[in-house]
């Protein structure tokens, strides 16, 4: 299955544009989408997953026209909002049951078999008679991703999945995710680059409704092979000379002292040490990059 | 810091528009109680609409809808810190409690006080417009604005704001907040229903805890005349200040509560629970269980999805048990059922009194009280659900979720339609359930299950769904659920008002039907298709509002209008279908309406109605002395067709001119339109006639000669056609037609039509309404009271009516016969002279007959309304002996009652013929042996109409009215004292002087005297009545009785000869023959309770009791007494007192006083000392103990006797 995103525009009428002429195609495999708050990822993940039309553009999965066929898209989706509520004093197998129905499963024993593997999956099966409204967010995420792979979805989209959600289940859930992935579209939309550098094949970064980048992991860290260098930094002087001086990616702090890791084709000497690119050095760079334009 | 939080919260008040929204709604509410009449609760008459009563009145009753204000503003001063958050900075600052909680309450206090002032500003401006009523306004009284607003609505803020304060403080909810309002305000309305369904006469305990004020002020002021409401406030006394007192008080202790348990932390009051409830998230929390599965993730199952028919019925069925479920599982749904469940048995308790009188709980009454309280629930679970289930995914933000679903939007729309509808047919079910329940403990076991099931699930069910989607589009157009509320509860109250603006058509008031009554007789009769056609065109309208709405819904995270009709756009060509469907079924049930209400009968208002009579008065009433010539015999063939609704017939009047002058012209009034043709036995044309027939002038070829007569032969008849937009006549019904002389011509003018309401002629620019003529007037003292047109009568008629029934017309039956099926029956009344007032009743009754000396008695009726057959039977017998032997010989020898629904309640008394609404006697129950009975009460007045009204007339003049009317009373009274003795004819008479009381002091013109009373029932009536039975009571039942005998003996049948040589009798004569009976010490009586309006103001002051040494007790009683003579608009000037009145000494308890002395003493002065010495040991003691006289305050005559 392939997803074919083209000219894809969105204005809200508070005159934010939170898309702006996005173009992407996505095929089987887990796909990354990274950008910073605000970016338009859930507003591109919302128009895929039908629930709101962009102002130009088109979206096609296969020979569906995402925008028109809305009901054959959600077929075959599931999806995980940024953000769900659930219904009071309901509990996870009710819920999952009856959005099963909704799903299409009409055959009970099917039906049973699924959810019940999805709260063993998601780990909730102790919990599955109890109000969701009870629920701690992390469990609350956990339901949130079992309702997105209730009937095989073929188009499954999960919107910051792995917020609040502790180490174990994380890891947990990135494995379900990249098993069933492999022969359905799975778009992951993060900003915790860790996530997609585990994951995903193929990734996207977008900032301010842009696509500033389309590629594999590899492929991106190959771009920036030798041109990552770091260095420790004591002083605030010295940290703004840098930033004036060199291409600055970013500073952490460590122990106390800033590491500032900068792009440049050459060594910009003077302390600087070569790293190895990370993924978030691609991030950075493609929204300082984008800044500057 | 006090000032702080004071000035903080009062700012914070004025720069909110809340504020000001509730100011304007408080001046223009009031503004217009002054500057409109027909808005305010003062309505028609004379008391000033800014005199201090209609001040105060609107001050109260804004008062009551302030009470949810109230609850606003100092609820949400409490809790805004806690809704916001700002608690935690506040509280870990230095402040005392007493800064916090006092800055807040009174910065509430003083703004809402403002807000309040509204009202003043209001009523001052309303009193200042130039289009106003300037006859009842007055000016230079700035005191009447601002009094009323000092002594009640000030100390009503005071108490309810610090009540709401105290548990919004405690509670800290806000759902307590916005909740206690609207509960104490719909348990105050319900509970002052339910205490005036009791027709309890107490008004000091229930004004004294009345927290809203309406029972307080009908207590203090509910027998004040006219003069009275425009000249007295209510000031700091009695029961007033007792209840001021009382609520202040209750205000203190809710702020003295709020600050002593009120706890400057974060915890709430009922942190109890929130520790619990945190406690077991924590439990929970730990529970969740870690992970114990392998780290691979396991493949998971595979489904098969299946899209079509089948499943999109599977998911409707899913969606529908989830969201009822949401429903079911709320705890405010709940709450709900049990105030509905609590007001459907309290108001079920009431179902058996109609009027403070028990009936048998029928199963309309019951659906009816159960219905009547629950009806509002119905609207308020639909209204509050119809929102959530709108905005349910939004507001729980699952909307991610469920918009991404494959479903359809009209799948999801009907999830919710028929979630909430079966929500409602819970509320239906129950509020059944407790129908039966409460007819079961009732002791009435005659479950018309039918009828419940009809009431409930087929009338009113689709009236709430029709509401139901209504709220939905509501609630899908607008952008907030409260807006949405606004509009829907608008709506709701709106249609009322713009009713009676008159804005009356069914097919433009939103879910509107036609008003139907069930009778037990009828069924639901010839209201069936009005009703069921609009609900099919309401439901059509709505369904098609739900096509759109199921168009606009919210999908997906868009919320902007383009967006959404964007969507709607491609939605909408699958909902084509339904779209023309309901659009079909709109047109279709609409069209089919208007043609039935609009185009087969004419469709007109109240307003209209009324410019129709008074066009007829403008026109016609010159002639209303023209000589005409009176109806001597009648003779009539009336044919009914019950299941047309519909009769028609040929009747002959013979016409003798009576004047002295030859008559050319005939007029005929034709009020009912049911006059089809006439025709006179000479020559004769048509001169003109006016619009719809209603007045037309025939000239006689040959006038006719003072005393010659005429025939006059005419065809009468009235069709039913298809049905009205409501104002079906209720003189047809397919069981149970009754209809009257008035479907026949009118000889001349007929003043009885004219319009009598002083606000609606004036209206209309009629001048003020004609009075009655003086007594001794020449021309009407020869005019018959009650049938100008005519003296008396001779009567026969032949009348028809289909196979089933049976058809009843005054005269006795001749012959009966079949044929073509239907039934005829020829009733002659002989040589007997009548009054010229018949009337035909047709339908299906069972006959209870008994012989009574010589007296054929029947009573016609429903089967299944046996209850009180014999009591009606043996309340005839007794009266025919008491009348018989007390007054002149019955005329007739039969006596008929029957049966006809209860689409009006009366009973009337026709020529040997009472028509007796199944709504009154024949349901009626008495429950205790001392209950008054009733039914035995009317048909023992009806009866006694055959005298007074059908033996003896009066003229047409002023007082005669009470010669038919209170005699009959009197003579009524007297038969039930028979049966039940003095002391339940007490116990009725308080009911009487309260009700005498409370009419003249809803007077609109004047209160005239008895023996000159005009239009006024509780004149003729109670005070009729409880004089006749004082007088009686002062100088003897045989004096009296045999006054009123020589009376009628010497004026019965007056003009029944062919020449109107005398005039008909009037009061003076009437007073004379009571004067002759009475002795000189008691003349006074007739002056002052027949020829004049007298007060009493009758008081026991102290009461001691000592033994005497012979075992016996003396009781020493001081008392009050005092007289005022009373003119016509109530102002009252003192009399000096030279009166009997009694004195009595009684054992018992309250209520149940049994006489141990009682005497008629001679009172000459205010104070008088009585000591009195009884054999028993006494309890009670007191002047005028029994309320003979006429006293406003009459609960004050009887006091406890103390021991010395």
């Amino acid at each position: 299955m392939s997803l074919k995103i083209s000219g894809l525009s969105k204005t809200y009428p508070n005159g934010v544009k939170a898309l702006k002429n996005i173009s992407l195609t996505i095929g089987n495999n887990m796909f990354g989408l990274l950008g910073p708050n605000g970016a338009g990822k859930s507003t591109l993940m919302r128009t895929i997953a039908t629930l709101q039309d962009p102002d130009e553009g088109e979206i096609w999965l296969d020979d569906l026209n995402v925008l028109k066929q809305k009901n054959s898209v959600r077929e075959v989706l599931g999806y995980l909002p940024q953000e769900f509520g659930v219904y009071p004093k309901m509990n996870a197998v009710d819920m999952l049951h009856h959005l099963a129905v909704m799903k299409g499963i009409t055959n009970a024993g099917e039906r049973k078999e699924m959810v019940d593997a999805l709260l063993n999956q998601t780990n909730l099966w102790d919990s599955r008679k109890k109000a969701l409204s009870t629920y701690s967010g992390g469990m609350k995420q956990r339901f949130g991703i079992a309702q997105a792979l209730l009937a095989n979805p073929k188009l499954i989209i999960v919107d910051e999945p792995t917020a609040g959600l502790d180490p174990a289940e994380r890891n947990r859930f990135l494995n379900l995710l990249s098993s069933i992935g492999r022969n359905v579209i799975v778009i992951l939309s993060t900003h915790i680059v860790e996530d997609v550098r585990e994951l995903c094949p193929r990734m996207a970064i977008i900032s301010n409704g842009q696509l500033l980048l389309e590629g594999s992991p590899a492929e991106s860290l190959d771009s920036l092979k030798n041109k990552i260098w770091s260095k420790v930094v004591s002083t605030d002087a010295e940290l703004t000379a840098i930033d004036a001086a060199f291409h600055v990616v970013s500073t952490h702090l460590v122990g106390g002292l800033h590491e500032v890791r900068v792009y440049s084709d050459s060594n910009p000497g003077d302390g600087f040490t070569q790293e190895d690119s990370n993924l978030e050095d691609v991030y950075f760079l493609s929204l300082s990059n984008q800044a500057k334009n | 810091m006090f000032w702080e939080f004071f000035l903080f919260e009062l700012k914070f008040r004025l720069k909110g528009i809340s504020t000001y929204a509730y100011f304007l709604f408080f001046f223009g509410m009031a503004f217009l109680s002054v500057a409109a009449e027909d808005f305010g609760p003062v309505g028609n008459g004379k008391v000033l609409l800014n005199g201090p009563w209609a001040i105060s009145t609107v001050y109260i009753q804004l008062c009551l809808f302030g009470i949810i204000i109230v609850a606003a503003i100092f609820g949400t001063s409490i809790l805004r810190d806690f809704q916001r958050d700002t608690y935690q900075l506040l509280f870990t600052k230095p402040i005392s409690k007493f800064d916090y909680l006092g800055g807040r309450w009174a910065g509430s206090f003083v703004a809402i006080t403002l807000a309040f002032s509204g009202m003043i500003f209001g009523t001052m401006a309303g009193s200042s417009v130039p289009w106003a009523d300037h006859t009842r306004l007055t000016s230079g009284h700035i005191w009447w604005y601002v009094q009323p607003f000092l002594y009640f609505v000030v100390p009503q803020i005071f108490f309810l704001g610090s009540l709401f304060f105290c548990v919004a403080a405690l509670t800290r909810k806000i759902v307590v907040v916005y909740l206690q309002g609207v509960a104490i305000f719909m348990v105050y309305v319900i509970g002052i229903t339910v205490f005036s369904a009791t027709r309890s006469l107490e008004r000091f305990w229930s004004g004294i805890f009345d927290p809203a004020g309406l029972l307080l002020q009908d207590g203090v002021t509910r027998y004040w005349t006219v003069v009275e409401k425009n000249t007295l406030l209510m000031h700091w006394t009695g029961v007033f200040l007792y209840n001021r007192l009382f609520w202040t008080g209750l205000g203190l202790i809710a702020l003295i509560v709020c600050f002593a348990l009120f706890p400057m932390s974060v915890e709430a009051l009922t942190a109890v629970s929130s520790k619990r409830r945190a406690a077991k998230a924590k439990h929970l929390e730990q529970e969740d269980p870690r992970p114990k599965r392998s780290l691979v993730a396991a493949k998971l199952p595979t489904v098969h999805q299946i899209f079509g028919p089948a499943t999109t019925w599977r998911q409707l069925i899913s969606l529908t048990r989830l969201r009822l479920s949401n429903i079911l599982r709320e705890i405010p749904f709940w709450a709900l059922v049990c105030l509905l469940i609590a007001f459907a048995v309290n108001n079920g308790y009431f179902a058996g009194r109609i009027a403070g009188r028990d009936v048998w709980p029928v199963t309309y009454l019951m659906v009816q009280a159960v219905e009547g309280s629950a009806t509002l629930f119905f609207y308020i679970v639909a209204t509050l659900y119809a929102a959530e289930l709108v905005w349910r995914e939004r507001d729980t933000h699952f909307d991610g979720i469920h918009d991404a679903l494959p479903m359809r939007e009209t799948t999801d729309w009907l999830s919710k339609f028929i979630a909430l509808a079966i929500a409602e047919l819970i509320l239906l079910a129950i509020t059944m359930v407790c129908g039966i329940f409460m007819q079961t403990l009732a002791g009435y076991y005659h479950f018309e299950i039918g009828q419940y099931l009809k009431e409930l699930f087929v009338v009113t069910y689709p009236q709430v769904l029709v509401f139901i989607l209504f709220a939905f589009f509501i609630q899908t157009v607008v952008s907030n659920k409260f807006v949405g509320h606004g509009i829907v509860i608008g709506l709701f109250v709106s249609l009322p008002i713009l009713f009676r603006y008159g804005f009356e058509n069914t097919l433009y008031l939103p879910g509107q039907t036609p008003t139907y009554t069930y009778s037990d007789m009828n069924g639901y009769g010839h209201f069936v298709a009005a009703l069921t056609w609009a609900i099919v065109y309401w439901f059509g309208v709505m369904a098609i509002l739900a096509v759109f709405s199921i168009a606009l819904s919210r999908r997906g995270s868009e919320d902007s209008w383009s967006a959404r009709r964007k969507v709607a756009g491609q939605r909408l060509p699958r909902l084509v279908p339904a779209l023309v469907f309901f659009l079909v079924v709109a047109i279709a049930s609409g069209s089919w309406y208007y043609f039935n209400s609009h185009v087969r009968n004419e469709f007109l208002s109240a307003k209209q109605r009324r410019a129709i009579q008074a066009d007829y008065e403008r026109n016609y009433k010159k002639y209303e002395l023209l000589p005409q010539p009176k109806i001597v015999a009648v003779d009539s063939k009336i044919d009914i067709f019950p299941e047309r609704r519909s009769f028609e017939g040929t009747g002959t009047f013979v016409l003798q001119n009576k004047s002295d002058k030859p008559i050319d012209q005939i007029h005929i009034t034709d009020s009912l339109q049911s006059v089809e043709s006439v025709s006179f036995d000479r020559g004769f044309h048509k001169v003109s006639s006016g619009p719809r027939d209603i007045y037309t002038i025939y000239a006689l070829d040959k006038p006719l000669q003072p005393g010659e007569t005429a025939r006059m032969t005419f065809k009468v008849g009235y069709e039913s056609h298809g049905f009205r937009d409501g104002n079906e006549r209720p003189e047809l019904a397919y069981n149970g037609t009754f209809f009257d002389s008035g479907y026949f011509p009118y000889i001349g003018y007929d003043r009885n039509a004219e319009l009598d309401d002083p606000r609606r002629r004036a209206e209309e620019k009629l001048p003020a309404l004609e009075e009655l003529a003086e007594r001794g007037d020449p021309y009407w003292e020869r005019v018959n009271l009650f049938t100008p047109q005519s003296d008396w009568i001779t009567y026969h008629t032949v009348v028809s009516t289909s196979g089933d029934q049976t058809a009843i017309a005054p005269g006795y039956l001749k012959k009966a016969w079949t044929e073509n099926g239907r039934h005829f029956y020829e009733y002659d009344m002989g040589p007997t002279h009548l009054a010229d007032f018949f009337s035909y009743l047709s339908g299906r009754y069972q006959v209870k007959e008994e012989k009574y000396k010589n007296i054929n008695l029947q009573i016609f009726y429903t089967p299944g309304h046996e209850y009180n057959l014999d009591d009606m039977l043996q309340a005839t017998k007794s009266g025919l002996d008491y009348y018989d032997k007390s007054f002149s010989p019955y005329q007739f020898d039969q006596f008929r009652i029957i049966e006809f629904p209860r689409y009006r309640q009366f009973a009337q008394s026709f020529p040997n013929t009472v028509p007796y609404s199944e709504g009154m006697g024949f349901i009626a129950r008495m429950k205790k042996q001392d209950d008054i009975d009733f039914t035995y009460f009317v048909t023992a007045h009806e009866l006694g109409h055959q005298w007074w009204g059908h033996q003896l007339i009066g003229g047409q003049v002023r007082g005669s009215n009470m010669m038919s009317e209170t005699l009959a009373e009197y003579s009524a009274l007297k038969v039930m004292e028979k049966k039940y003795g003095a002391d339940n004819i007490h116990k009725y008479l308080k009911h009487e002087l309260d009700a005498y009381l409370r009419g003249r002091a809803g007077e609109i013109r004047k209160e005239p005297p008895l023996v000159l009373v005009q239009r006024e029932p509780y004149v003729w009536y109670q005070k009729g009545g409880l004089v006749m039975y004082t007088l009686a009571d002062y100088i003897g039942e045989d004096k009296v009785n045999a006054a009123l005998k020589k009376f009628l003996d010497e004026y019965r049948y007056a003009n029944a000869t062919d020449s109107q040589t005398v005039a008909y009798p009037d009061t003076r004569q009437f007073v004379a023959a009571l004067r002759e009976q009475t002795p000189p010490d008691m003349q006074y009586l007739i002056t002052d309770m027949f020829e004049s309006i007298v007060l009493y103001d009758n008081k026991a002051l102290t009461a001691t009791v000592t033994e005497t040494p012979d075992h016996k007790y003396k009781v020493e009683l001081a008392v009050q007494a005092r007289k005022a003579k009373a003119d016509e608009n109530g102002n009252e000037t003192p009399m000096s007192l030279n009166d009997y009145i009694d004195i009595g000494v009684f054992s018992g308890a309250k209520d149940h006083e049994k006489p141990l002395s009682l005497k008629k003493e001679k009172l000459t002065q205010e104070h008088q000392t009585f000591e009195i010495i009884v054999d028993q040991k006494p309890t009670r003691a007191g002047i005028d103990p029994y309320n003979k006289l006429i006293d406003r305050t009459a609960d004050d005559n009887l006091i406890d006797i103390t021991s010395k």
